[in-house]
């Protein structure tokens, strides 16, 4: 059984979903420019306090997606309200994997660019480029997993378990990183390398994340009812 | 007559409870109050007729579509509010009008002003500032400005103050001179239901077990006052619902009243004392109580 997307609908929820929370994500791209300056300013203090603080941002930005468009609409029984306008359940998946997707993306891609600015336009060593891609890319990975449970769990508990240790082991990921002497070696220097491990942890995030977004509109597509 | 909504051999199960073969048809242009205590099925019969939920088995049409397939084309002539209900806290109402008008072409706006000032709403307001009363009279303007053919209402007037139940109501009675719209309204409060409906059904632990129109309902019921001693197998007629000793006289609450009962009770030594009307209250207090049978 084939749907058919009510685009005009998609459209306006996704926007609705903008309009919710732009004033909180303006603050996260705020405090993420803050971390940027931080990080510009290559003095080592500089440095741990700004990394610190962009990974606290992207952290808490990934949450406040998904913990706002999804777990408290569940909350505050605002979903019913969206279940009862003239949407089926694949129309609001789509709405809410569009809506989800821009409300994080735009202050991940922001900060993402922001960060490689930084890296190739202050004195911070150039090598340091391949790491922070593979940091921002386990920041999407542990995104794209929570998202995907927030969409088929309505537990809030197992919704938290999920988000919480999926962005907590950014931590191990940076120590195993740290164990890569293709990967960290060349993060003091100033040539850019995607050595074959580097390469095969992005492929790896990208692929996961991909699959994981991919396994949510799989399981949505022939869903007739929401209950 | 075109029905407005149609169910036949619905089912629906859920963990701790199962909606059961329920029949049920509502003609264009009518109003049908739904009677039930919490848990009866209420809620649930209106998921299926908005489409929200899906039927393990029988069928769902409402306003000619079949549900829950087409429930895209159903949900634009429906305007369904439930008491789980919520409108977005940190908005105010003009922002949520701004998404009905963009989603509902036949969204009327001197309509929306006028429900606005009767309900006495501040459209600029955040809705986190709004009372109950409030929400739900917000709830309901959005709903009715859209002018839907049909209107499901799920508990409408529960928590409201008097006043603010008397709003509810007199707009929802003003929807209802225009005989082209349809309301089902769910309550637990049988004067609401008493007071608007034309047809009533009493649904109890996931069944129907009452389905007619307000004034059968009315008509058919009385509570007799006798005096005398009631014979033991009286209970086993069928127009009796209930018999009960109330010190020295008898409370016999019929089912099915008829003109000659008072001379074939007094013919097995009852004297009927008093044959009173009953409320619907006490009518739908009267069937669960008696299993079920109206």
């Amino acid at each position: 059984m084939s749907q058919e997307l009510n685009m005009p609908l998609i459209r306006l929820l996704v926007v609705k979903d903008w309009q919710l929370f732009q004033k909180q994500l303006a603050a996260l791209v705020l405090a993420g420019i803050v971390a940027l300056a931080l990080l510009g300013l290559a003095k080592p203090w500089s440095f741990y306090l700004g990394s610190l603080l962009l990974i606290v941002v992207l952290v808490a930005a990934a949450c406040f997606a998904i913990g706002t468009s999804l777990l408290t609409e569940r909350k505050e029984q605002t979903l019913a309200f969206v279940m009862s306008l003239p949407v089926s359940p694949l129309d609001m998946t789509v709405s809410k994997l569009a809506g989800n997707l821009i409300t994080f993306g735009v202050p991940f891609l922001v900060l993402l660019l922001g960060t490689l600015l930084v890296i190739l336009g202050t004195p911070l060593p150039d090598g340091l480029l391949t790491m922070a891609i593979l940091l921002f890319g386990h920041v999407l990975l542990a995104y794209c997993l929570s998202l995907t449970v927030a969409m088929q769990v309505e537990s809030e508990g197992w919704n938290l378990f999920v988000m919480i240790t999926s962005m907590v082991l950014i931590n191990p990921f940076i120590m195993l990183l740290g164990q890569i002497d293709s990967i960290r070696e060349p993060a003091r220097g100033n040539d850019i390398v995607w050595s074959t491990p580097a390469l095969a942890i992005l492929a790896a995030q990208i692929l996961l994340s991909l699959a994981a977004l991919g396994y949510i509109l799989w399981r949505h597509r022939r869903r007739a009812a929401f209950y | 007559m075109t029905a407005a909504f149609a169910v036949s051999g619905l089912c629906k199960r859920y963990p701790q409870f199962e909606l059961k073969d329920l029949n049920l048809s509502l003609p264009e242009g009518t109003v049908m109050g739904l009677v039930g205590v919490n848990g009866a099925g209420k809620t649930t019969l209106l998921r299926l007729l908005t489409g929200i939920a899906a039927p393990d088995a029988g069928q769902v049409e409402v306003l000619g579509r079949r549900l829950p397939e087409a429930q895209v084309a159903a949900k634009r002539d429906i305007g369904f509010a439930s008491e789980d209900m919520r409108l977005y806290r940190s908005q105010s109402l003009d922002w949520h009008m701004q998404l009905m008008r963009q989603i509902y072409p036949a969204w009327d706006e001197s309509y929306a002003q006028h429900l606005i000032q009767r309900f006495d709403l501040n459209p600029a307001q955040a809705l986190a500032g709004f009372s109950h009363g409030q929400r739900v009279k917000a709830l309901l303007m959005l709903c009715l400005a859209r002018r839907p053919r049909l209107l499901l209402l799920d508990e409408p007037t529960t928590g409201l103050d008097p006043v603010a139940r008397m709003e509810v109501l007199e707009s929802l009675a003003d929807v209802l001179r225009d005989d082209q719209r349809s309301v089902l309204f769910s309550s637990h409060n049988t004067h609401d239901v008493e007071q608007l409906a034309d047809s009533i059904a009493f649904l109890h632990r996931g069944q129907l077990i009452a389905h007619a129109d307000k004034e059968s309902f009315l008509d058919n019921w009385r509570r007799l006052l006798c005096l005398g001693q009631a014979p033991g197998n009286l209970k086993a007629w069928p127009e009796l619902a209930q018999v009960r000793a109330a010190g020295s006289q008898i409370e016999i609450k019929v089912r099915a009243w008829r003109e000659d009962l008072p001379q074939r009770l007094d013919a097995i030594g009852l004297s009927v004392q008093r044959a009173d009307p009953m409320t619907l209250e006490d009518i739908f207090v009267t069937t669960v109580r008696a299993g079920g049978v109206a």
